[in-house]
């Protein structure tokens, strides 16, 4: 595998070989800024399943919705050139999906105790 | 960073006066002894729209993305960064004399 050693580590095929060269910092910092946004919608998201009442399995359809929404946030903040920055559509379509349950669960959780029980 | 953070805070604002605003309707539905079946229109109202608020500015905060082809304006590269195989130090030690066959001279005290 051939590696440029000019700086920006791009990640090359062997010969024969037709994978794509890509810039992997970028690719990585565009991964934490997906990674980011996920997490804080849902944690927002947890504050309004709570706030609006949702109980059981309500409240994991409204996690569903959050995140299907947030994917389609990212399609358009790429422009809808997702090639241009990321290797595959999996990366912003399915990538994190389930990592901010945890986190919604728990806000939800805490935003429907204090609006609705104390 | 600027605006995004400003709609976001004012989006957390809007949530939050959605949520004192259902616990005051809980306030009076257990007066009247209703069941709460769901906040009023209003609040639903402030909740969506501190959502979508929200929403973009999740979006919107976090670095915006960068171009990962190799062959996009923003990522020429135009010089070799810090390889020590490639760096060329052009000092005055070039002007001292070197004998090599210079050897330690050992001296009494």
């Amino acid at each position: 595998m051939a590696v440029l050693e000019d700086g920006t580590e791009k990640r090359s095929g062997e010969n024969g070989d037709d994978m794509p060269i890509f810039n992997a910092e970028n690719l990585q910092s565009n991964m934490k800024s997906i990674y980011y946004s996920r997490t804080f919608l849902s944690i927002i998201g947890g504050v309004v399943a709570g706030i609006w009442g949702f109980t059981g399995l309500m409240g994991f359809v409204f996690y569903f919705l959050i995140m299907a929404t947030a994917s389609l946030g990212f399609a358009a903040k790429a422009k809808f050139s997702i090639h241009k920055y990321f290797d595959c559509w999996n990366r912003i379509l399915v990538d994190g999906f389930l990592g901010g349950l945890m986190s919604f669960v728990l806000f939800w959780t805490f935003a429907y105790d204090i609006v609705h029980i104390f | 960073m600027g605006v995004g953070f400003v709609v976001g805070v004012l989006g957390c604002a809007i949530l939050v006066h959605a949520a004192y605003s259902t616990i005051q309707y809980r306030g009076v539905l257990k007066i009247v002894e209703e069941e709460f079946s769901g906040p009023p229109m209003n609040v639903v109202a402030e909740l969506l729209l501190g959502l979508a608020l929200c929403m973009w500015a999740g979006l919107a905060v976090p670095t915006k993305f960068l171009s990962i082809l190799p062959d996009s304006e923003e990522n020429r590269i135009v010089s070799l960064p810090a390889n020590l195989d490639f760096m060329i130090f052009n000092h005055r030690g070039k002007v001292l004399p070197t004998n090599t066959e210079l050897k330690l001279k050992v001296q009494d005290f």
